[in-house]
């Protein structure tokens, strides 16, 4: 932070603090900070890599293959199928045939090549005989979209609800806040099992949009935050005088110039929905189980637990390394918005 | 006097929130798809007055407003409604349960604080130097991995291979040595919970302690450079404490929040690690009541586990402005 520092310093009059500030908040300045900020930097290495491999797992119809035991032929058109399975069963007498020997590791359990291990399953096969690897490839799909999905979810109804308790404040905003207090009182994943269950009966597109209930009020909180200190502000002042209606005034002025802080917490709040995703499946409330996402995956392996011990490993910590780079690029960004942590 | 009308008016302040917490639950249980009755019946053939009777019994003929009120004047005497699946009283169930989680979600507790406060400290004073990377890289991998599979990772090594560890259950320590196979006196009682207890509670407290390390790492640093610190510098107050008197007592106060505000993340926790450990804590009696469309028991479950959460942030509250003189009580502001 060396340089917002000697920028405050060589401000003396308060107009160039002013630019100063200004200067922090834009998008160039927060770009500048990531590229300098090496805990950034690795994070969007790896949230890159990740998104990189779920979006080739799209297009990869080989792929398919190999994780579901027969050829499907994804194309980007048909993003919205991935998670329920149905479409993968593949008629009877077509395509399982392409089914790869299932490799016993039953053997050598602490081993994680399959016997005899081959350069065609990395990591082994899964009792079915799918390969193991190629299953954790599309899980990364399920896992990312599950996530952004949802952290979108609440992003928006939090911005929303936020954005129109600290606008009008009084009544509306202590209604709001307090049903907003009462959803963040249930835990989570308690309220996603409920909602999930006795709503949706176990869908994968239920779970996410509990999830992103849950993260409502969170979002609510910081954009009513900002909010309450925008709304006295000049230009919001002058905006009313010039007889803008407060929707407009609400999603044109007050909406944009929040947004900063939500985004980054949207940013770290994606590890959390893909923790919270995992934990779902692997009660069996998420994913289902022919659908390759790793909670559901792990859900499986649990059973096979004392037999192959690294069908229980992999998923696990594919789903360590994705939520470390979305939580490194979040802490990253943090720090290059809010310049007081650092240096 | 003044914390004594603080605790009354947050008190007070829970209310609207509890009463918010059994609406929503009660909405969700009863406005689903999923019909009750038909749920208790599971396909077993029946007639339409069997349906009848089912329905009075359990007054789900009345309308749906109704029936709120009724469970609700039920839950202000205890009445939690009777489980379908155990047909035994909700209020028993959650209360046979309890034990094993709150001793589960307190040991996490303890060891996320007894573990986290010192490293927090260590990266705070050591800051930038290996020590700090290191500390900073476990809260990392702590924030990043899912309690539930620390938990299988930790059976497949401690009680799978090593066989150290047991990989399942857990042993009350209040209950009587007797009624424990192969056990005779209480220390044998206490090792042996002791024993069980270690694996999921290092499962479920890892993430504990990884949130509060980088709060007492981040409060540290705040608080090293601080005005108080800078002048028992100049006046040749040692180092060491410095650390632990002067810095350490104001960093602790976030801490406090953070447990509170933790606690349903705690408990969501608790549900995948009683799951994964095959503890018969409340989380598993959720999860069965959720697979078995118990739907009084999953209202209930929900009720008290939103209610519990409530109470942990209101007595995180209080104890934070009793440790705190410089808390308003929420008055002047």
């Amino acid at each position: 932070m060396a340089v917002g520092e000697s920028q405050i310093e060589s401000g003396s009059e308060s107009v160039a603090e002013d630019d100063d500030v200004e200067a922090r908040v834009g998008w160039r300045y927060t770009v500048a900070q990531v590229k300098r900020d090496t805990t950034a930097r690795w994070g969007l290495y790896i949230v890159s890599f990740v998104l990189f491999v779920a979006v080739y797992a799209l297009i990869d119809s080989n792929l398919s293959r190999l994780t579901f035991g027969h050829v499907s032929n994804y194309r980007f058109a048909q993003l919205l199928p991935i998670f329920d399975h149905p479409t993968h069963i593949p008629p009877p007498g077509e395509g399982r045939a392409h089914v790869p020997p299932y490799f016993p590791l039953a053997e050598q359990s602490w081993n994680p090549l399959p016997a005899g291990g081959t350069l065609e399953h990395p990591l082994g096969t899964d009792r079915a005989g799918r390969d193991y690897f190629t299953r954790i490839v599309y899980g990364t799909q399920v896992s990312v979209f599950v996530g952004l999905i949802s952290a979108f979810i609440g992003l928006l109804g939090g911005t929303l609800i936020g954005a129109t308790a600290g606008y009008y404040g009084g009544r509306i905003d202590d209604v709001l806040m307090r049903a907003v207090e009462t959803v963040y009182s249930i835990p989570p994943l308690i309220l996603i099992i409920v909602f999930t269950v006795f709503v949706g009966g176990a869908n994968i597109w239920y779970a996410v949009l509990g999830v992103g209930i849950t993260f409502v009020p969170v979002f609510a909180r910081i954009i009513r935050s900002r909010v309450l200190s925008i709304r006295e502000m000049d230009y919001i002042e002058a905006a009313r005088a010039a007889g803008v209606r407060d929707r407009n005034i609400i999603l044109r002025h007050v909406i944009p110039n929040s947004f900063a802080p939500v985004l980054v917490y949207a940013t770290l709040q994606i590890g959390v929905t893909i923790l919270i995703v995992a934990g779902l499946s692997f009660l069996g409330y998420g994913a289902q189980p022919p659908t390759p996402d790793w909670g559901a995956m792990l859900r499986t392996a649990h059973g096979y637990m004392h037999s192959n011990v690294w069908l229980s490993i992999w998923p696990g910590i594919a789903i360590m390394i994705t939520i470390m780079g979305f939580n490194l690029f979040g802490d990253g960004l943090q720090d290059a918005l809010d310049p007081r942590i650092n240096d | 006097m003044k914390l004594l009308k603080y605790t009354i008016y947050r008190l007070l302040q829970a209310i609207p929130v509890l009463i918010g917490i059994s609406v929503i639950t009660f909405l969700l249980a009863n406005l689903g798809p999923g019909d009750p009755v038909s749920l208790m019946l599971q396909g077993q053939e029946h007639t339409e007055a069997q349906v009848r009777a089912i329905e009075q019994r359990y007054g789900l003929d009345k309308p749906l407003h109704e029936r709120y009120v009724t469970y609700m004047a039920g839950l202000l005497q205890g009445d939690f409604g009777r489980s379908i699946h155990y047909r035994r009283p909700v209020a028993d169930l959650m209360l046979e349960r309890i034990g094993p989680t709150l001793l589960l979600v307190l040991s996490a507790y303890a060891f996320a604080l007894v573990t986290a406060i010192p490293l927090g400290i260590i990266a705070a004073n050591k800051r930038n130097e290996p020590t700090d990377h290191v500390s900073r890289i476990v809260a990392l991998f702590g924030v990043s991995t899912p309690s539930f599979w620390i938990g299988i990772v930790l059976i497949l090594i401690f009680a799978v291979k090593l066989g150290w560890f047991p990989s399942s259950g857990l042993v009350y320590p209040w209950r009587s040595p007797d009624s424990v196979r192969g056990i005779s006196s209480y220390p044998e009682l206490y090792y042996e919970t002791l024993r069980h207890l270690l694996l999921p509670m290092i499962a479920l407290g890892t993430l504990q302690m990884a949130t509060i390390m980088r709060v007492e790492r981040t409060q540290m640093i705040e608080s090293l450079q601080g005005e108080y610190v800078k002048l028992a510098r100049a006046y040749g107050v040692p180092e060491r404490t410095i650390l632990r008197k002067h810095a350490f007592n104001v960093a602790q106060l976030p801490i406090i929040t953070i447990v509170g505000l933790n606690l349903s993340t705690a408990i969501g926790g608790a549900v995948l690690v009683e799951t994964v450990f095959n503890i018969n804590g409340m989380g598993r009696l959720f999860v069965d009541a959720i697979a078995q469309n118990d739907y009084q028991l999953v209202m209930g479950i929900t009720m008290m586990l939103g209610f519990l959460f409530v109470m942990g942030v209101i007595i995180t509250d209080i104890s934070y402005a009793y440790v705190d003189p410089r808390v308003t009580y929420g008055e002047s502001d």
